[in-house]
């Protein structure tokens, strides 16, 4: 027996346990690329138009979004799909990587389960290894079904190749991140957050480095978000960065396993800090409480909210050129009048994003409350002198709350933005009429979200289908021609979208009045229905 | 005699098809420490969390400390404290900060009895609760729940989790809570524990309580294991009423014998030239198994009667 027996049916094991999470990650990731290539290219059609596409990711919010900006001369296809999709498709990765490898080492060690397994013939690596090379194994799928689609649509082979390669190298270095994060902390979900908080640190190192010089300065190079654009593949391809990537996965794997030697099953170290004694007078009801269990979380959505806002905000001045350009994006940003119409209908599809944002935390919030109830915790809580009305009202209320600030905050954002872009500071109020005006449907999710958990816990997965479909329907539904009457069927096209266009005073209120009569039932239905018990 | 704090009276409860509870019967009477006796899924959580509000009973009668739980929950649990069998707490606060919380929610505690119930339990309250074994987050709602002037407590299988010393501080505070003249709820399958703390006993089978009454009740229905060392013929014994399990090594014989019958038997015994004599009453180990005993492979040894910690 050495340190790695047992790893083989390790990884067996870790595969059949996470099938249907790893399939859908898969599926998910591969077919974002399947749909995007032909869309781009159905989008932008003449050369006129693909320059002018060019010069958006030439802005600094493109170079955010899209990376060193290689290629943008001549904006073909091949060049449009790195620019264009390579980010999305390593956050994406990066999330996959890190939650996969937490959750089969410090998640497991945490949960006992590991030592479990550590009792039997398993060499002590074996399965830190299994879900490395797990890890490894679906980057390598992604990369490499990635370069099939790319070839599949009559890219160069060898490019092709090259860039599927550089996503899964990057998406295994993000795993052995999360590898040596989880050798540090104690706890699963610490470990996920430090692995995220060093992969947020080399995004912007990177975001800031293409920015401060074309291509990309030695603050960009020291990031591994951005080598794989760094292959320059469909403008100049070179072949080197890519290995960077596999002298740092050694480096990080090498690391990984010397730590995990020096310590013992279950402890890291880093020890976890102490924490206060005793509650502070501040968290002294159930409002308090839940609004305790999500202010990490509030904050969080509420500064990204913000930051993106204030990113879509400023594209605004280069959206008439844009459209002179690609008359086709009309038909995403709405009406069809002059240049006001054109900027105000711009930030208004831009403001759906926010509130798309602003809706998913509804609904994310009233679920906390569910959480609460399924893991045993509510039934502590309302075994004190503290009413069913009461405990799910404040969840509730904690929900509006949030979501409001949350839709303010990416209003906020972007009046700022447009403001400053269009030297108009009116439009720092415009935008956050805008945005509150849309804020009923935020609350709407929220209602069902809490009538669901309320009147009928076993529904709640309905909220997210009908959120996956109204973001759908919003986002794709105007390019690929959706009937109106399914597109009718998002929320997000119920109330006019300010500034575009006029406020419309009864569907708001008709809006609101749904959400208070969905509350009303939602809180009688949780007060005379059993609590689910664990 | 003041009225019960806890009466239940014939009520059932299903889920779904399933039925958790089938005519339960169980009555605490005010200030007394009393046991509730099942294996796992028998129906105890079930039974407290009907007493609770938490789940509502589909038949029967419930009444706790003269309420009605379903409908006046807020009003009774600020006169009760409960401890589940599985404590969850909320990861990101610290032990300290979910017993004060607990406590606000129930309407206050005694800081004096929660800053000694620390000691005595030795709980380091500045750890987050995510990092807390099964055990201390179980002294968590234990502290929390002694800390408080409820008049009830409600402990479900509250020492599923402590160690032996844990669990020797634990009797000490329910006892102190009995002296208090507070009534204990104390769910457990730990049969020594029961047989130190509580005045009566109710076991539960399947959803119906099959056994109630005071220890001492109990234990008139069964056996009495008498060991003697007698002179004459053990064998005299053979057939007399009331006697089982009948064993004789030269001139000691051990036999169980039928409370009902003990007068009979220990006539016959004194009659054989009686030497010694050592009666052990039964265990509540014994009532256990003559309730379970057709259970006994699934409850891969629940409850030993010799005073350790069962599984």
């Amino acid at each position: 027996m050495n340190a790695f027996t047992g790893t083989g049916t390790l990884v067996r094991f870790v595969l059949r346990r996470d099938r249907v999470r790893l399939t859908v990650w898969v599926l998910a990731l591969v077919g974002t690329v399947v749909a995007t290539i032909p869309a781009l290219g159905e989008m932008f059609t003449t050369q006129a138009q693909r320059q002018a596409r060019a010069a958006l990711m030439d802005t600094p919010t493109g170079v955010v979004f899209g990376g060193p900006g290689y290629g943008l001369d001549d904006y073909q296809l091949g060049p449009m799909v790195v620019n264009e999709l390579t980010m999305s498709m390593l956050i994406a990765l990066a999330v996959m990587s890190v939650l996969h490898v937490v959750r089969h080492t410090r998640a497991e060690e945490e949960s006992g389960r590991a030592e479990l397994l550590r009792a039997n013939v398993l060499g002590a690596s074996a399965q830190m290894t299994a879900a490395l090379v797990t890890v490894s194994l679906v980057n390598l799928l992604v990369g490499g079904l990635t370069a099939v689609a790319m070839i599949g649509n009559g890219l160069e082979t060898a490019d092709s190749v090259a860039y599927g390669l550089g996503l899964a190298l990057a998406g295994i270095s993000f795993g052995a991140i999360a590898a040596v994060c989880a050798q540090v902390v104690e706890h699963g979900r610490s470990a996920a957050g430090l692995a995220f908080l060093v992969l947020g640190v080399l995004f912007l190192c990177r975001v800031v480095g293409d920015m401060a010089e074309e291509g990309g300065n030695a603050l960009s190079w020291l990031s591994p978000f951005a080598w794989a654009q760094q292959t320059r593949v469909f403008a100049d391809p070179r072949w080197w960065p890519l290995a960077l990537y596999a002298v740092l996965i050694v480096v990080l794997f090498a690391l990984t396993y010397a730590l995990a030697g020096r310590r013992d099953l279950g402890a890291g170290l880093v020890a976890a800090r102490p924490g206060p004694a005793g509650a502070s007078g501040l968290l002294n009801g159930v409002f308090a409480l839940h609004l305790h269990q999500q202010r990490g979380a509030v904050v969080a959505w509420t500064v990204a909210t913000f930051l993106f806002a204030v990113a879509f905000g400023s594209l605004v001045t280069e959206v008439d050129a844009m459209l002179e350009e690609n008359p086709d994006l009309l038909a995403v940003l709405g009406g069809g009048g002059g240049a006001d119409d054109v900027t105000g209908g711009f930030l208004g599809v831009m403001s759906g994003y926010v509130l798309m944002a602003a809706s998913a935390y509804a609904a994310l919030s009233v679920l906390r409350a569910r959480t609460e109830e399924t893991s045993g915790r509510a039934e502590l809580t309302l075994s004190t002198a503290v009413g069913r009305v009461r405990w799910f009202g404040s969840a509730l209320l904690v929900s509006v709350l949030s979501s409001a600030l949350i839709v303010v905050a990416g209003g906020v954002g972007m009046g700022l933005s447009a403001s400053a872009a269009l030297e108009d500071s009116s439009w720092m109020w415009t935008m956050t009429g805008a945005a509150l005006a849309q804020l009923p449907v935020a609350l709407l999710f929220a209602a069902l979200a809490a009538l669901l958990t309320g009147a009928a816990p076993r529904l709640v997965p309905l909220v997210w289908a009908w959120l996956g479909y109204s973001i759908l329907a919003s986002v794709l539904g105007p390019l690929v021609g959706l009937d109106d009457w399914l597109l009718h069927l998002s929320a997000f096209e119920l109330l006019p979208r300010l500034p575009g266009e006029d406020f419309d005073a009864v569907a708001v209120a008709v809006a609101l009045g749904v959400v208070l009569v969905a509350n009303a039932v939602a809180l009688a239905g949780f007060r005379r229905r059993d609590l689910s018990t664990v | 005699m003041p009225s019960p704090a806890i009466e239940v009276r014939g009520v059932d409860k299903y889920f779904g098809r399933f039925q958790a509870l089938d005519g339960l019967d169980l009555t605490v009477p005010t200030g007394q420490v009393a046991g509730f006796l099942g294996p796992n899924g028998s129906g105890k959580s079930t039974t407290i969390r009907v007493l609770l509000g938490l789940l509502r009973a589909d038949a029967g009668s419930v009444s706790l400390l003269g309420g009605d739980p379903w409908r006046d929950a807020v009003r009774l649990h600020r006169r009760l404290a409960y401890v589940p069998g599985d404590v969850t707490l909320w990861p990101g606060l610290t032990g300290g900060q979910a017993i004060d919380l607990l406590g606000r929610l129930r309407g206050g505690l005694d800081p004096g009895r929660r800053k000694e119930l620390l000691a005595r339990f030795e709980l380091d309250p500045t750890k987050k609760a995510r990092t807390y074994s099964k055990g201390n987050r179980q002294k968590v709602a234990l502290i929390a729940a002694l800390a408080s002037d409820a008049e009830l407590l409600i402990l479900d299988e509250p020492t599923s989790g402590l160690d032996p010393l844990m669990e020797a501080v634990f009797t000490e505070c329910v006892m102190e809570a009995k002296a208090q003249g507070r009534t204990v709820l104390l769910s457990s399958h730990i049969l020594s524990e029961v047989e130190k703390l509580c005045d009566t006993v109710t076991i539960i089978r399947k959803g119906r309580s099959v056994e109630s009454g005071s220890l001492d009740d109990l234990r008139h229905l069964t056996r009495s294991t008498v060991r003697a060392t007698v002179s004459g013929d053990a064998r005299a014994l053979e057939g007399v009423d009331g006697v089982h399990n009948l064993r004789v090594d030269g001139d000691t014989v051990t036999l169980d014998v039928d409370n009902t019958h003990m007068d009979t038997v220990m006539r016959t015994v004194t009659g054989l030239g009686l030497r010694s004599l050592v009666s052990n009453p039964p265990s509540l180990e014994e009532l256990f198994m003559r309730h379970y005993g057709d259970e006994l492979a699934t409850l891969n040894g629940g409850g030993r009667g010799d005073g350790s910690t069962a599984a």
